[in-house]
């Protein structure tokens, strides 16, 4: 049979797909082929490096990567932080993901359909707001390290509490009028669909959220996580021996979205109700942003320092695209080992025709037209698949 | 010279070598993008919507992330496609401390950490933009200069004077306490220098991060996190969170003093125990509310 070697790119990097199959994909291979080393990297360095090396993982979601850094890293000191200091935490690290949607949204999948500049403004219009509101607490986006094992560096005032509430009440408030509102009415999505089927990229129906959160409810236990090598450099994930589909359409199938639920009662687990729960997750997670925000106080302490420990540690967080695992073991406050999961590892697993990924899952049996729509609805970030 | 011809825009092809694509995303943070692009043509960018690569002149050669070895991308190997498109490129630009001088990730354009890199001999075209990553502002500066084909003052390392004849301490909101020597001992506190005890490099580092602010709102020493450093040659230095000292003292001082004139100095500020500075800036009392008076 042929095979049709294609290289995506614009994708945080490039992965390069085999196809086989003329015009219907019989089956894919997903291959990434950079590799950045940052887990061998980290070896013999002070633990404390490890809060700048990991947001350095990736360049769009590197806040994740710290939130995970430094919770693997209390948890193995048995620290102890404020409430304050854990809702400055959820706040970035959820406004990160707010960002990263608007932008694999109207970068990364809406020129698949549509070649307009315009959405690419929109998008920096959005990211540069987002950004800022990041910034009053962190100091700057990307690549902050404000969060430390004990709490975070920050200690704002009211006033920059009160533009913080401000900004985002202003982010909320366009980002309803101009994406998406809470009935799902979406113009730009539903003009990416006006050339496109909503029901292809169909895949596996089995969905998993792994993250320790306050928002999200998870279903697994990331100690079933297992990587395992492909052909190419990257590993797959695999949970229980098998693979799931991790993202904002897990989290919302997983924690009973109602909104989502209707669409995916119609429309299965395609490419349609794959951007829906992405696009929709923002409003969600505006709303939980300014709720805490309300709950701060700011008598509480932002750092309480920990007791520096030897040991072994494994936590999840929930990224923007998904699941996200880091795994630590500290001796005598070096970094002995430290392992990253990410979630495109389960998403863009390269497996077998009989035992297919989500996102081979959702390639087969499609038209070799939509290969770029329904690959990227998964949002891949090949950046973090090379760390 | 003019790099362009006049009423034609300039054209750019943008390379993601080895990268996080942070410099990228730091540039996705400037407001002000679509009048830039009235100026600039992306002819190829790794995110933006572009042109499929084709390897051909163009007026600025912009190269995000370090140079490494048997490294693929967009069907070549990496530094085969940077020395195709390097010799036909009227400029380059180094983006980001990678590309300036090889980050965590690889080697630099023109240096390799503080030793001549493989374009060194080059050097005439490069112009260098350093930071992890740089300010957007900082991007969108030198994008817009050459494309009004004016010349950008550049220091030895040739990095724009625009932004790097500062330091990072430079607006820093805690210098008076560097002035008084008075420390943050720990984390999260609006008081103290985070120079002593926490690592920061801000004295020494040359940026303007604490005068064009990140975001339009703050800095990392601001939100109390220390300067690492990144827009330096060494970065990232092991022990990011203490300061390097020698039989105590600390082994790097503010640029362009003698050690022992700053010593001396640093002494007798210590000494003065500034009493306004030595106690909270503000007492925030639990329970805050006006209904309750």
């Amino acid at each position: 049979m042929k095979i049709n070697k294609k290289i995506i790119n614009k994708i945080e990097g490039e992965a390069t797909l085999k196809i086989e199959g003329d015009k219907k994909i019989d089956f894919v291979q997903i291959e990434f082929w950079q590799y950045h080393g940052i887990e061998e990297y980290l070896k013999n360095k002070n633990y404390m490096d490890a809060l700048v090396i990991n947001p350095r993982v990736c360049g769009i979601c590197g806040h994740s990567h710290l939130h995970a850094t430094v919770k693997v890293i209390e948890k193995v000191f048995k620290a102890k932080i404020s409430k304050k200091a854990q809702i400055f935490r959820e706040v970035t690290s959820l406004l990160e993901i707010v960002e990263n949607h608007i932008k694999w949204f109207y970068i990364t999948i809406y020129p698949t359909q549509i070649k307009d500049k315009e959405y690419l403004f929109k998008a920096v219009k959005f990211s540069s707001k987002i950004s800022k509101a990041i910034a009053i607490l962190a100091g700057q986006f990307p690549h902050n390290s404000y969060m430390v094992p004990g709490g975070v560096t920050c200690d704002p005032t009211y006033m920059e509490i009160m533009r913080l509430k401000d900004l985002i009440k202003e982010i909320k408030e366009e980002y309803i009028k101009e994406i998406m509102d809470e009935n799902l009415t979406s113009h730009d999505l539903e003009r990416f669909f006006e050339n496109l089927p909503k029901d292809i990229g169909k895949s596996l129906n089995k969905f998993l959220v792994l993250g320790e959160s306050n928002i999200f409810k998870s279903n697994g236990d990331y100690k079933n996580v297992k990587e395992e090598r492909n052909k190419s450099l990257s590993k797959n994930a695999l949970y229980n021996n098998e693979y799931y589909e991790v993202g904002p359409l897990a989290r919302m199938i997983i924690n009973k979205n109602k909104n989502i639920k209707k669409i995916y009662d119609i429309y299965s687990d395609s490419i349609y109700t794959r951007m829906c729960a992405r696009i929709y997750e923002p409003l969600l997670l505006l709303d939980y942003i300014e709720q805490k925000l309300s709950e701060v106080d700011l008598c509480e302490p932002s750092f309480l320092k920990p007791n520096v420990r030897n040991g072994k540690a494994i936590v999840a967080v929930e990224a923007p695209r998904g699941s996200l695992i880091h795994e630590i073991s500290i001796k005598n406050e070096k970094i002995d080992y430290y392992n990253i999961v990410v979630p495109t590892q389960f998403n863009l697993a390269s497996s077998t025709k009989e035992n297919p990924s989500p996102a081979q899952a959702a390639l087969m049996n499609e038209d070799i037209a939509y290969v770029d729509s329904v690959f990227r609805c998964f949002d891949i970030c090949a950046v973090c698949m090379s760390h | 010279m003019r790099i362009f011809t006049m009423l034609s825009k300039l054209n750019v092809i943008w390379i993601d070598a080895v990268t996080c694509y942070g410099c990228t995303h730091s540039f996705l943070n400037y407001k002000e993008i679509s009048s830039l692009f009235e100026k600039v043509n992306f002819e190829y960018h790794p995110l933006f919507l572009s042109n499929d690569l084709e390897i051909k002149q163009c007026d600025l050669l912009i190269v995000e992330g370090a140079l490494k070895n048997n490294y693929p991308r967009l069907g070549y190997s990496l530094n085969e496609l940077i020395s195709k498109l390097f010799f036909k490129a009227k400029k380059v630009l180094a983006l980001g401390t990678c590309a300036v001088y090889g980050g965590m990730f690889g080697e630099g354009l023109m240096y390799n950490k503080e030793q001549k890199g493989h374009y060194y001999k080059c050097r005439d075209k490069i112009i260098n933009l350093p930071g992890c990553p740089p300010h957007p502002d900082w991007i969108a500066f030198v994008l817009d200069m050459i494309s009004e084909n004016k010349k950008i003052a550049l220091d030895d390392l040739n990095r724009p004077k625009d932004i790097f004849a500062y330091t990072s301490h430079m607006g820093c909101t805690r210098n008076e306490y560097f002035e008084w020597k008075i420390d943050a001992e720990n984390f999260g506190t609006k008081e103290g220098c985070l120079f002593y005890f926490q690592g920061c490099q801000g004295p020494f580092t040359h940026s303007s991060c604490n005068k064009v602010l990140w975001n339009e709102v703050s800095s990392k020493p601001r939100a109390g996190t220390p300067c690492f450093g990144c827009t330096e040659p060494n970065f990232p230095k092991n022990d990011l969170f203490k300061t390097d000292t020698f039989m105590g003292i600390p082994a790097n001082i503010p640029l362009g003093v003698s050690k022992r004139a700053y010593l001396t100095l640093s002494g007798i500020a210590k000494s003065l125990n500034n009493e306004r500075l030595s106690c909270k800036l503000i007492n925030y009392k639990c329970g805050d509310n006006n209904e309750d008076k």
